[in-house]
């Protein structure tokens, strides 16, 4: 590791100019049955190492699709995604994602769900589960760490189901709508936990939600999309202090950002509205 | 208050009920025999047709001590648990293969459903004419009752395995070529379990049909010789010893279920 920082602090630089994810003119087509759906329409955006970008849209406008896409689980049908530089073609270990169901395997134990990334990417058994220790630690459920994933909560699942996604040490996190299943209190709680949890990884993270709240608590960066086709409507920084808590909802300058946030969601509901009475 | 007073006055009833239907149960089978050897000697029924239990117990002793059933049981057990065996195997495997690759299901599954559905039963006459009265046509046709059986379920199991299981193993970097031993088979296992277990049913149906159409020692075997001297209490031990059997047998197979499924 210091090996690396040392010899080149040429590329190091460059590192840091290049963005972590480069989306280009995305577009997603599917072919069903009434013929050509387009689902998302020439999407770009850059991703910072390190950065932490919200997609919020209302439901369909295709934001499961750009995060498969970029997760490799998808096939662009136009357009470029660059991830650290590389185009991805399929699932990459660097890239790792939650998705809105834990998708846990039910029956291997939370240890081994975890220990699961690192023993195939060749690790021993030993070392996969030191890994899976250290990150069952970090979430807070050693005292579950031999329950199968059927005895866990929902919250207790969506954390092993994070534990396992950082197991292979992503540069990239994606999360599709982690949280969505959750009632508002373990949200909140598990919103804290990310938030703490992401001071500590470094990853660079892409969180998809339709929940505007939760998008301005956690990201550096809000992108809001339209709804069919999908587009990037706009941009909002989030200037938050940091670290942060699910608290930060009671001060003025976020009531101010959810008011940005909100003009242009009605707005774009809107125009939404009048195009379908127009038809 | 009154709400407590009155649960608590209600649970020592269930206990009560709890008692007096462990007692009913144990007493059902003794309380049915005694009833068959009141019948069966009053005179209403045929003594000869319908023997009394002491009738059949004595038969079912005679046939221990004449050594006879012990090779019948030997003989009936190899066929049902080779049959199972090697049927349930060969279904798993195809079932892996059509439910994986589609270009294998459009192969075999057209001819797969046309087969399944007639009795095996049926296929008695032609089993017949193409083994004799061997071993071998016997073992076909359990392998053939538990064949589609197993076949199916594990068609649809490894079908149904959840793609998000996938697509999660995917990102964590499993290689497509161990997707079946990592996720599929350990995904599809429930269904699987369950084929099995009715397969373990299955196999004893078609054991009969098998050892009617010919045989020279086995349960079913013994049972037609006994129908054929007329002795109706050696009949009926022949088939209560069958239904023993299969019961043990279906016990047994759900014991293992339970720990094969280990995650449940
Ligand atoms: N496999 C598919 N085949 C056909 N159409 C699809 C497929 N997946 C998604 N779509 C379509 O693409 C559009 C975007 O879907 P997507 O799941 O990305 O939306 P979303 O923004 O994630 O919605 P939600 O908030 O409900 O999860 C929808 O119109 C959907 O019907
Ligand atoms: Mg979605």
């Amino acid at each position: 590791m210091k090996l690396a920082l040392a010899s080149s602090s040429a590329s190091v630089e460059e590192a840091r100019k290049q963005p972590a994810i480069q989306v280009s003119n995305l577009s997603i087509v599917f072919d069903t049955n009434r013929g050509q759906n387009i689902a998302v329409d020439r999407v770009s955006f850059d991703v910072a190492p390190g950065e932490f970008v919200c997609i919020v849209g209302p439901s369909g406008c295709g934001k499961s699709t750009v995060l498969n896409t970029i997760a490799g689980l998808e096939v662009p049908f136009e357009g470029d995604i660059l991830v650290e530089g590389a185009p991805v073609y399929s699932p990459r270990p660097d890239v790792g994602m939650v998705f809105q169901q834990p998708h846990l395997f039910p029956w291997k134990s939370v240890r081994r769900n975890i220990a699961h990334g690192p023993r195939m990417l060749g690790r021993s058994r030993a070392e996969a589960n030191a890994i899976a220790d250290d990150l069952i630690a970090m979430v807070g459920l050693t005292r579950f760490a031999d329950a199968y994933p059927n005895t866990l909560s929902g919250g207790m699942q969506q954390r092993v189901a994070i534990a396992r996604a950082l197991a292979n040490q992503p540069r990239v996190l994606l999360m599709d709508e982690p949280f969505g299943a959750l009632d508002a209190q373990t949200r909140a709680v598990m919103q804290d936990n990310l938030l703490a949890l992401r001071d500590r990884i470094k990853a660079t993270i892409v969180f998809v939600t339709h929940d505007i709240d939760e998008a301005i608590v956690l990201a550096d960066r809000v992108l809001i999309m339209s709804a069919g086709p999908g587009r990037i409507l706009r941009e909002v920084a989030v200037k938050l202090p940091r670290p942060r808590s699910s608290s930060v909802m009671l001060e003025p300058a976020y009531l101010a950002l959810k008011k940005d946030c909100l003009d242009v969601i009605r707005a774009e509901g809107l125009r939404a509205f009048n195009r379908s009475e127009a038809n | 208050m009154a709400v407590r007073t009155d649960g608590r006055a209600r649970r020592p009833d269930s206990v009560r009920l709890r008692r007096v239907n462990i007692l009913v149960g144990a007493l059902s089978l003794p309380l049915f025999v005694c009833l068959w050897e009141l019948v069966s000697r009053s005179g209403a029924v045929n003594m000869v047709l319908f023997p009394p239990p002491t009738v059949v117990a004595t038969a079912v002793l005679e046939w221990i001590r004449s050594g006879q059933f012990f090779g019948d049981l030997l003989a009936s057990l190899f066929r049902v648990t080779t049959g199972f065996i090697m049927g349930g195997a060969l279904g798993i495997l195809l079932g892996v293969l059509t439910g994986q690759f589609p270009v294998i299901s459009s192969l075999l599954s057209p001819l797969f459903h046309i087969l399944r559905p007639i009795p095996p039963i049926a296929f008695v006459p032609i089993v017949i004419l193409w083994f004799g009265l061997s071993e071998a046509g016997k073992l076909f046709l359990v392998v053939w009752g538990v064949f589609f059986t197993v076949w199916l379920s594990t068609h649809i199991g490894v079908q149904k395995v959840d793609r998000g299981l996938i697509r999660a193993a995917l990102m964590l970097g499993t290689p497509r070529r161990q997707m079946l031993q990592e996720i599929v088979l350990l995904g599809a296992l429930p269904y699987i379990v369950v084929g099995l277990r009715t397969a373990v049913s299955i196999s004893f149906y078609t054991l009969v049909a098998a050892e009617l159409a010919g045989a020279f020692a086995g349960i079913v075997y013994r049972i037609e010789i006994a129908q054929q001297n007329l002795q109706t209490g050696q009949v009926m031990g022949g088939l209560a010893a069958l239904g023993l059997i299969s019961f043990v047998a279906d016990r047994l197979f759900a014991a293992l279920a339970e720990r094969l499924v280990w995650w449940r």
